[in-house]
């Protein structure tokens, strides 16, 4: 038990850590790279707490798509921060302020919070019934008791993937493609013509 | 491990037929293969007016099915005479606005197919957050139909203020959402569930402070979505940014809806905690009064404009709200009613303003329009003094009902801010009247009038004109809908 | 019967004359409606007239009268009063003298306004005022008196201003009805001191009641004061506003704007007189105040010589007759006051026609010289007009007072009852009436010199149409003239003579000790002469001046330059008042509006309001910056308050 301990608080310290930096790194590219470290630390502790399907496709999905997409896009915009955060230190007391002044009333919040007898047995996790993998057990909620989410989450991303080619995708004019119908279509007449070339003069 | 029952389908039927109508739309677009402007013209044409029709069909669809409250998917999902009237209104707005769109887009290049799918994806959205029973669902809807209004808002993509206005919706909206989850969570965290009934249950006796706080948070992010102030700060640069048909389409149908989940919201799971959640009501009530009818003063842009008004309007509703009376409810209903039908009716006057076949916003073009467009002029005169709350106006009569149930409810503070702040917005739209028919002309629009927007204009000219007249299936139909919220 | 009738006719005719007005069309239509108005005025007044004498003759000579009630105009709690008739010798002498000479005057109009588009609204506005006149002098009580009080006030601004489309008309006619309105702000105080005194407004009741009220107080002001004297003093103040006397009299001059038969209606005969009249009915009251009563002397008298001076050097024809008029109601007025009422209603009746006569005649001159009313471009046209001529002789010397004209027997019988009354204040008024009436000679046979003598002074077009007036015009002058010459003669015996007593019988109170006009038969010899001498002296002095040695006049103004241009500024009056009240009521006027409505109404109310308005919308909007980290801001910031309002409101 001790060794989960430990190793939910250095995961969790090294997450929160990692936050932080995102925000707080002046290179955009360290940003992301810290991005990742936090990806990954809530993975581990995804696993865990026994949720291996969760902590797996985070690292896969995240890490592996998403934060390389980031790195991408930061490459290739080759964005100024400095230029970003002029006005940063402008607002920053006030910023602060405001996020202190939050933070503690959330916390006050939290420190008057005691799980209530009948709210414990509410949150307590609900078994995983033997012989069932993670994502088996996973597959069978989606599909069963969250379908109508599981379907609407769906349309969400149709719509996000119909909205990104709206928004971005051009036809443009006199773009040469390959089209392989067209060239099976293609007939000697219409590419190959002969001429009759006089002696002595050319064409 | 027993196999799962399928749940019933049946009080979801307009959802599902309206989100499959919608993809096979999208497969019809992508096929066609459009490559010339004219194909995509055609194709958009054929797509819109599919959908129009598709949203009608919806509309039937779900009068069909609804009967007595039935909650289906687990309880996520519900459908109730409260569901029905919000569904009702927001297809028809949504019909509306794309009807109203079609010169519009095709005028500017911008005639896609995929503009009126991702209207149906918008109005499956709406559907799915006033039929919510469960924070999740909640969310889902919402994000469903924001997602695609991010999009529409950002459509006239070459032009940078509709992509300005679209991703600036997107982030403050994302911020928003955020609210909302934080909100959900902390709720979830206190009550150990996302469900409405649940959660109803659960609240019985002392609020938890903890609660409370996720209550503020999830009414801030629906305030966001009702753009009821202090959260309305999006609402001017969107409006005026989004191409016009996409704001005349945000201030109706993501409206209704938005406010249709935020009525279930606080008087379903937190009716319970109506001392609580009337006191945000109250403040952003007044706020958007305030703010709806003074900042509206030095706009010189008709769409922002609309959008200070939009505001104003939230806050008039929101009046109705705050009473949390049975009558103050029923009030907010008709006053959403009648508000949609002013601003369909007045966005297509405004779609009416071109000169040389390009768009103009500008509050002084409009001078002398009783001149060189009478009957244009009528209506747009119309619908000023109906917002305004001229009598025998339909707008009058939103605002009587409203204040009436806030006086009833003995919020007299509210009926009297609400009074005042109405005097201030009379100031601005009877200015535009003034400016119809007093200033001089100088430049005159475009002589021609699209069908599409005459026929809008004046359909809904003859409901703000005639509503005194048999304002009854409006009254009962709001009175069905609130007894089916509260139960009997 | 007679008396309804001779009330109400002249109301049938100004009701049809008035809807006449309206009736426009092609011409002809026209003149057929301006006949019909003329025709069926003049008719109904005549009808009226002929009522008046029989209503004389019943009730003053046959010694009949009573009141005749129309109906209840008001009953509210101890307020009851009804539209009634009261027919005493003083209603019917006034009803006599006012539809006679109303009648004649209505007959000279058709002449006069001949070439005048508005005939059927002049005889509908002199039929009005006719009637509200015979309102006034048969009323029952003080409301109905006031009723037609302010009725002839109405009917006097819109004759005055009847050519509404000169500025000057406009002016006087507004002028007169300030004026007034000064006066009738007294009247209407003494009718409610009347009623808070007596609890009724009858002049039954109220004459029945005043020997017990003497001696009763009256708080105004914080001062305690004799009830009477403040009554009457009211009363007397709203007299002299319709009297126009000193103070209140400007006016007067300037209602010489209206028509010529209007001045000689309202301004001569009829409207003016109504001070006299009232002081006459009140004479119960007024009797109880020797104060009042030499309050009233002095005023009058003073106007007298007032009005006589300036008389003397205005160049108007209608203005000579106008002030002269001033002057004339103030011999009433000190007749009054030396409680010798009768010899001022006698002084009234006279008056009425010779000064009607008077008026008219100056209209048949200005007629004949193209509307030129400046007596220095006339002259010599007394043969040209030879019967106006003769007619404004016999006004003149009725004026004057020379034997046997009515004019003689009325104001000589005034000074010597001033003269019997043996007061301070008596022989002031006598001698100023004395003075009073060698400048009324002198200035009647002034006007006579320079309007029919002399050298002709106008231009040759307007001296080549001077022509005698129609006959429309000339027969009621006739009739007036004829007035003006026997009414004294067969009236004196009546009105002031032995036979007084049986004549007025109650109608008019006379106080034990008041008995002045009893005591005219005992006088020093001289003093019955007195009048005559000093108006003959009067007419001799005029003779030399005007006839004999026309350039003594110009001499003699220029070496009393300042004296001289006293009386023709008519003493300063307007000026004063200009500065007194005028210019303090426009500066006051002026404060309210700029700085009361404009900087403070207007500037804490509706401007002000929407200026903060605009200055809050500016503000608004400027919040709307376009930056998205300032709009995110905002939100979390609306959600942090939302939080910790809810956090303070558990935690308190």
């Amino acid at each position: 038990m001790i060794i989960e301990a430990v190793t939910f608080y250095i995961l969790a310290t090294v997450a929160v850590f990692a936050g932080v930096m995102v925000v707080a790194s002046r290179n955009p590219v360290h940003s992301v790279l810290f991005l990742v470290l936090a990806f990954i630390n809530v993975a581990g502790l995804f696993i865990l707490m026994g949720a291996e399907f969760l902590g797996l496709i985070l690292v896969v999905v995240y890490v592996g798509a998403v934060a390389v997409l980031f790195m991408f896009v930061i490459m290739m915009l080759n964005l100024d921060f400095r230029e970003l955060r002029r006005g940063f230190l402008k607002y920053a007391p006030l910023g602060a302020a405001v996020g202190i002044v939050l933070l503690a009333e959330i916390l006050i919040v939290l420190g008057g919070w005691s799980i209530a007898p009948e709210g414990g047995q509410r949150f307590a996790a609900a078994p995983i019934p033997d012989g069932l993998t993670n994502t088996d057990a996973l597959g069978r909620l989606l599909y069963t008791d969250y379908i109508y989410l599981f379907q609407a989450a769906g349309l969400i991303l149709l719509v996000a993937m119909i909205g990104a080619i709206v928004l971005t995708h051009r036809s443009r004019e006199g773009v040469r493609r390959q089209r392989i119908s067209d060239q099976l279509r293609v007939r000697k007449e219409e590419r190959v013509e002969v001429r009759k070339v006089p002696t002595g003069r050319g064409i | 491990m027993s196999p799962a029952s399928l749940p019933n389908f049946v009080p979801a039927v307009p959802e599902i037929f309206l989100a499959a109508a919608a993809m096979a739309l999208l497969m019809l677009g992508v096929l066609q293969r459009a490559v010339a402007v004219g194909e995509q013209v055609r194709i958009s044409r054929v797509v819109t007016w599919m959908s129009v029709l598709a949203l009608l069909l919806a509309i039937l669809l779900a009068s069909a099915v609804t009967g007595t409250r039935i909650a289906t998917f687990g309880g996520m999902f519900v459908n109730d005479g409260f569901a029905l009237f919000f569904k009702v209104l927001a297809l028809l707005a949504t019909a509306l606005s794309l009807v109203i769109s079609m010169g519009y887009l095709e005028r500017h290049d911008i005639a896609r197919f995929e503009y009126a799918v991702l209207y149906l994806f918008a109005a499956v959205g709406m559907m799915m957050m006033v039929s919510a029973n469960d924070l999740i669902s909640l969310y889902v809807g919402l994000e469903l139909q924001s997602l695609a209004l991010y999009v529409v808002a950002a459509f006239q993509r070459d032009d940078s203020r509709s992509t300005e206005a679209g991703l600036k919706y997107f982030v403050l909206s994302a911020l928003a959402s955020g609210f909302i989850l934080y909100g959900s969570s902390l709720v979830y965290g206190f009550t150990g569930t996302t469900n409405f009934d649940v959660i109803a249950r659960a609240l019985d006796g002392t609020p938890v402070l903890g609660v409370v706080f996720g209550l503020v948070f999830v009414l801030a992010g629906l305030a966001f979505k009702v753009s009821a102030a202090p959260f309305h700060m999006w609402t001017p640069d969107v409006y005026e940014g989004a191409p016009t048909p996409v704001t005349a389409f945000f201030s109706v149908a993501p409206k209704i809806a938005a406010l249709g989940l935020l009525l279930r919201v606080v008087t379903g799971p937190f009716g319970d905690l109506v001392q609580q959640w009337q006191q945000v009501i109250w403040i952003a009530s007044v706020l958007s009064m305030v703010i709806g009818a003074f900042a509206a003063i030095s706009q010189r842009n008709i769409k922002r404009l609309m959008a200070y008004s939009s505001i104003g309007h939230i806050g008039y509703a929101l009046i109705g709200l705050a009473a949390g009376s049975r009558d103050g409810l029923e009030s907010v209903l008709i006053y959403m009613a009648i508000y949609i039908t002013m601003n369909l009716g007045t966005f297509a006057a405004i779609l009416c303003m071109r000169r040389s076949d390009r768009m103009v916003e500008g509050i002084d073009d409009l001078a002398g329009l009783s001149k060189s467009h009478p009957v244009l002029a009528a209506a747009f005169a119309l619908m000023m003094f109906s917002m305004a709350g001229i009598p025998p106006l339909a707008g009058f009569f939103g605002k009587l009902y409203v204040f009436k149930a806030a006086i009833t409810a003995e919020f007299y503070g509210l009926a009297v801010i609400g009074v005042l702040t109405s005097v201030v917005a009379a100031f601005y739209y009877l200015r535009i009247v003034k400016v119809i028919y007093f200033d001089n002309l100088t430049d005159a629009l475009d002589r021609a009038v699209p069908k599409n927007l005459t026929f809008v204009l004046l359909g809904t000219s003859a409901a703000i004109l005639l509503f005194f007249l048999w304002p009854d299936p409006l009254l009962a139909s709001s009175q069905s809908a609130v007894a089916s919220l509260l139960g009997g | 019967m007679s008396a309804a009738a001779a009330v109400f006719l002249p109301l049938i005719g100004a009701l049809v004359a008035g809807a006449l007005a309206f009736v426009h069309g092609r011409k002809e239509t026209k003149a057929g409606a301006d006949r019909a108005a003329q025709l069926v005025t003049c008719t109904l007044m005549v009808l009226s007239a002929l009522a008046g004498i029989f209503l004389f003759n019943s009730v003053a000579l046959e010694g009949g009268g009573g009141t005749i009630t129309i109906f209840t105009w008001v009953d509210s709690g101890s307020l009851e009063f009804a539209w009634a008739l009261r027919l005493d010798t003083l209603s019917a002498v006034m009803v006599a003298t006012v539809t006679i000479t109303s009648a004649m005057i209505h007959i000279y109009s058709i002449g006069y306004m001949h070439h005048d588009p508005g005939k059927p609204r002049f005889m509908a506005y002199l039929s009005l005022f006719t009637f509200f006149m015979l309102m006034l002098v048969t009323a029952d009580n003080l409301v109905q008196l006031f009723f037609g009080w302010e009725g002839v006030g109405l009917c006097s601004y819109l004759l005055i201003g009847f050519w509404y489309d000169r500025p000057s008309a406009n002016r006087a006619a507004l002028k007169a009805f300030v004026v007034n309105r000064v006066g009738d702000f007294g009247f209407i105080l003494g009718i409610v001191a009347i009623y808070l005194l007596f609890d009724t407004v009858r002049f039954e009741t109220i004459f029945a009641a005043a020997p017990s009220q003497a001696q009763a107080t009256m708080n105004v002001f914080g001062g305690t004061f004799h009830a009477m004297t403040v009554i009457t003093l009211l009363l007397f103040v709203g007299a002299m506003g319709k009297s126009a006397q000193i103070g209140l009299h400007v006016w007067l001059p300037d209602a010489m704007e209206g028509p010529t038969p209007v001045s000689a209606l309202i301004h001569a005969a009829t409207m003016v007189t109504a001070g006299i009249f009232m002081v006459a009915r009140m004479s119960p009251l007024f009797e109880l105040s020797e104060t009042s009563l030499a309050v009233v002397t002095i005023v009058g008298a003073s106007t007298a010589i007032f009005a006589a001076t300036i008389g003397c050097v205005q160049n108007d024809i209608k203005r000579v007759i106008a002030y002269s008029t001033c002057s004339q109601l103030g011999y009433m007025f000190f007749a009054c006051g030396v409680s010798a009422y009768s010899a001022g209603i006698f002084h009234l009746m006279t008056h009425a026609y010779f000064k009607s006569l008077l008026f008219l005649g100056a209209g048949s001159v200005i007629h004949a010289m193209s509307d030129e009313q400046d007596m220095r471009r006339m002259g010599g046209i007394w043969r040209m007009i030879p019967v106006t001529y003769v007619l404004m002789w016999i006004g003149s010397l009725a004026l004057a007072g020379i034997w046997p004209f009515s004019g003689f027997f009325s104001k000589d019988v005034i000074l010597e009852a001033a003269y019997a009354a043996g007061s301070g204040v008596g022989a002031y008024a006598f001698w100023m009436g004395v003075a009073a009436a060698f400048l009324t000679a002198f200035y009647s046979w002034r006007l006579l010199f320079m309007t029919f003598h002399g050298k002709p002074r106008m231009d040759e077009t307007t001296l080549a149409h001077v022509h005698e007036s129609p006959k429309v015009m000339l027969w009621p002058l006739f009739v007036l003239a004829a007035g003006a010459t026997l009414a004294g003669l067969l009236g004196y015996e009546a009105f002031v003579g032995h036979d007084a007593g049986g004549f007025w019988r109650d109608s008019i109170l006379v106080a034990q000790g008041h008995d002045a006009l009893a005591r005219i038969h005992d006088l020093p010899g001289w003093v019955p002469w007195a009048p005559t001498i000093v108006g003959a002296a009067g007419i001799g002095l005029a003779v030399v001046f005007y006839l004999l040695a026309p350039h003594l006049p110009a001499k003699l103004a220029a070496s009393f330059a300042a004296v001289y241009r006293f009386l023709l500024n008519k003493w300063y009056f307007d000026e004063l008042y200009d500065r007194l009240f005028v210019r303090p009521a426009m500066a006051i006027g002026r404060g309210f509006w700029k700085v009361g409505d404009g900087l403070v109404i207007d500037g804490f109310g509706p401007d002000g309001i929407a200026a903060r308005t605009v200055a809050i919308a500016r503000w608004v909007a400027a919040r709307q910056t376009g930056y998205i980290y300032h709009y995110a801001f905002a939100m979390l910031s609306g959600v942090v308050i939302l939080v910790s309002w809810y956090l303070f409101q558990t935690a308190g």
